[in-house]
């Protein structure tokens, strides 16, 4: 039972991150229909940024979330303004070639920085728990990020679901021309919503950061990850990327102890083929026929 | 004048070359392994420099395989034909290693592996082909031997990549203990890179194994002892296998690092003569700790030069001068033998060592040890 609750509830913990990085790369899907595979490259920008404010300012990785947040939020909005606006209306290949040219970017341009050699954050609390009881412990790092995680989900439902700027987010990513012929700078909400899904990423990364260890081909990992869950949960869907995030965390961790570590991601995408041969439309996706 | 003294100056440049024996040098000093093959250009360079201090002056023809067996045979190939080396010491890399010793065997060349660990290298008869350090299942028999000799362990559980490197050490680890009578409880091969070991830990820690064995890369190994101690598993010893428990930076993790046994090649504390200096002067020329490889490749180097010189830069009076000789450096004493199956493999002792206050002290072979070591693991904080 033991074993159990613990790979439970590490399962929902690790879930809460990966559903942060679902929820990124779905807005940014949602609005714009571009699919952005660049997306764990911006997630490992993230992790360096956090490194350096850690190593060099010594900010504390979930305080720099602070930082790294509008930062990168600010990249994001770059980047979509410099690039990504350029090729809206171009065919979808186009998009992901771009999108992978500017992950290429990223991951190389850190690698002639940083070199490829792992980067291990150690905070005070890296390797600390908290005991639940019943023998199970819980990640105290680990448990911080997904309240975080949780306080950032339920920011951002808030920001688009009350706030007048969400509401437009959201009319862009129902009709991109309905929206605009009601006078909505859809442009600019274009840059509003890459900027945020850079922003959800990046701080993900931060998150990750003190757990995990940190390399410039880090994003490879969690592009894949952020994929199976956005398509999983509904592509454009923020309630589904939640869903998908700690599904596919719980599925890991769970087949992990039941089935092999060397099966987990087996028994993933599995289950991905499954959700979409019964939906094809993910979780909470609505068909779009 | 000028033109004369710059003739002058090069002939002077030039006598100890024409002079010189050529020996080869394979190492991979690009590529994905170069930050290894640093220690090993590194340890070659010191030795380059002793060696004229004794008076032995030869010339380096250095190769870089960039980590690719290919281009380690073209280079052998080279090596042996165009340049005439009397021999070869290199290449870094197992699958380098094992490619490049059947052509040493076809040019009767010597060749003297420093640091390369599959064990099949010197296992196939190889006439001309010799080995320094330790082949890969003393990694595992020396750290089982060292929990044997410190307690009482009755079971034991394996934890490790499923690479070549992992699955391999663990499968040699697998046959030792079956040997010893020690029970394997749980076995988890876990694919490199994941962020969460915990349930993986979570489901050992419920069979109470005495020992954990555990083979990782540098990252991982740091990942696996953080989560250990977050789902309280609590062996009588944590043992690791492979890179990732022998660096600086492992060590420097004093939260979790703590008391965890690995075992090396060589450290600079042991009593062999010259490794301290050795130690000391790598660090004071390069700026970095020597790794095992450094010392592996510096005695490799010495013992070569100084054999192929007392041979008179003849192939076979060098190969069969390997094999009668015996000698005692920073390596402690090699003698390249035939024993188990092996072929000219240097019988190395390896050295058990603990992370003790933050610094890897050696606790086994007793008359190496630094420290006393400390038995069983203590409770985590």
């Amino acid at each position: 039972m033991a074993v159990f609750m613990q790979s439970l509830i590490s399962g929902i913990l690790i879930g809460g991150v990966y559903a942060l990085i679902g929820i990124g790369l779905t807005l940014i899907f949602g609005v714009m229909r571009v699919i952005n595979f660049g997306h764990g490259d911006i997630l490992m920008v993230g992790m360096y940024l956090t490194y350096l404010l850690f190593t060099y300012l010594g900010i504390d990785p979930f305080v720099s979330v602070l930082i790294t947040f509008p930062l990168m939020f600010l990249f994001g909005g770059f980047l979509q303004k410099v690039f990504i606006n350029r090729v809206l209306n171009a065919a979808a290949q186009n998009q992901i070639l771009l999108t992978i040219g500017l992950g290429l970017i990223m991951s190389n341009t850190v690698m002639l920085i940083f070199t490829s050699d792992y980067k291990i954050l150690s905070t005070s609390y890296s390797s600390a728990t908290i005991q639940v009881g019943g023998g199970v412990s819980v990640s105290t790092p680990l448990l911080i990020s997904f309240l975080i995680t949780a306080g950032i989900t339920a920011a951002l439902y808030w920001f688009l679901l009350k706030t007048d700027t969400g509401q437009a987010i959201r009319a862009t990513a129902q009709d991109r021309e309905a929206a605009q012929l009601m006078g909505i700078n859809v442009k600019r909400m274009s840059i509003l919503a890459f900027g945020l899904g850079s922003a959800l990423a990046g701080t993900a990364g931060a998150l990750i950061a003190p757990t995990y260890y940190i390399f410039p081909q880090v994003g490879a990992v969690f592009t894949l990850k952020a994929f199976v869950i956005t398509v999983l949960g509904g592509m454009g869907s923020v309630v589904g990327a939640t869903l998908g995030g700690i599904l596919i965390g719980i599925t890991e961790s769970m087949s992990a102890v039941y089935i092999s570590s060397g099966w987990k991601d087996v028994v993933v995408f599995v289950l991905f083929l499954l959700v979409l041969l019964f939906r094809p439309s993910g979780l909470m996706g609505k068909s779009r026929t | 004048m000028r033109k004369h003294l710059l003739a002058l100056g090069v002939s002077m440049a030039l006598t100890p070359c024409l002079m010189a024996q050529k020996v080869g040098v394979i190492n991979s000093m690009s590529g994905p392994e170069a930050p290894i093959g640093e220690n090993i250009t590194n340890g070659i360079k010191l030795a380059e420099e002793d060696l004229k201090k004794k008076g032995v002056h030869l010339q380096l023809v250095w190769e870089d395989d960039t980590g690719k067996p290919q281009i380690s045979m073209s280079a052998m190939e080279k090596l042996a034909t165009r340049d005439n080396v009397v021999g070869v010491v290199g290449p870094y890399t197992s699958a380098c290693s094992n490619a490049v010793a059947k052509l040493a065997e076809k040019y009767h060349v010597p060749l003297l592996i420093p640091a390369a660990a599959k064990e099949e290298i010197t296992m196939q008869g190889l006439r001309h082909v010799f080995r320094m350090n330790a082949p890969a299942d003393r990694y595992a028999s020396s750290l089982i031997d060292a929990a044997l000799s410190l307690g009482k362990p009755r079971s034991i559980a394996f934890i490790y990549e499923n690479t070549d490197f992992g699955t391999s050490t663990s499968k040699t680890a697998k046959d030792y203990v079956a040997k010893k009578g020690l029970q394997v409880v749980a076995e988890v091969a876990y694919p490199k890179g994941s962020a969460d070991y915990r349930s993986s830990l979570a489901q050992i820690k419920s069979k109470n194994p005495d020992l954990v064995f555990m083979v990782s890369y540098v990252a991982d190994a740091i990942l696996l002892m953080r989560q250990s101690k977050e789902v309280g598993l609590q062996p009588q010893a944590f043992l690791g296998a492979g890179a990732g428990f022998t660096t600086v930076e492992f060590a420097r993790e004093r939260a979790i690092s703590e008391n965890v046994i690995s075992c090396t090649q060589w450290t600079n504390d042991v009593n062999w003569p010259g490794a301290k200096d050795f130690g000391d002067r790598y660090k004071a020329k390069f700026g970095k700790e020597p790794t095992y490889h450094a010392a592996c490749a510096y005695a490799s180097m010495m013992i070569m030069a100084e054999t192929a010189k007392n041979a008179g830069g003849d192939r076979a009076k060098t190969r069969d001068a390997l094999k009668a000789g015996k000698w005692n450096g920073v390596m402690g004493e090699v003698q390249f033998a035939d024993y188990a199956g092996f072929t000219n493999q240097n019988n190395h002792t390896m050295l058990v060592q603990q992370i003790i206050g933050g610094e890897y002290e050696t606790i086994l072979p007793s008359q190496f040890a630094t420290k006393k070591a400390i038995y069983p693991f203590p409770k985590w904080k």
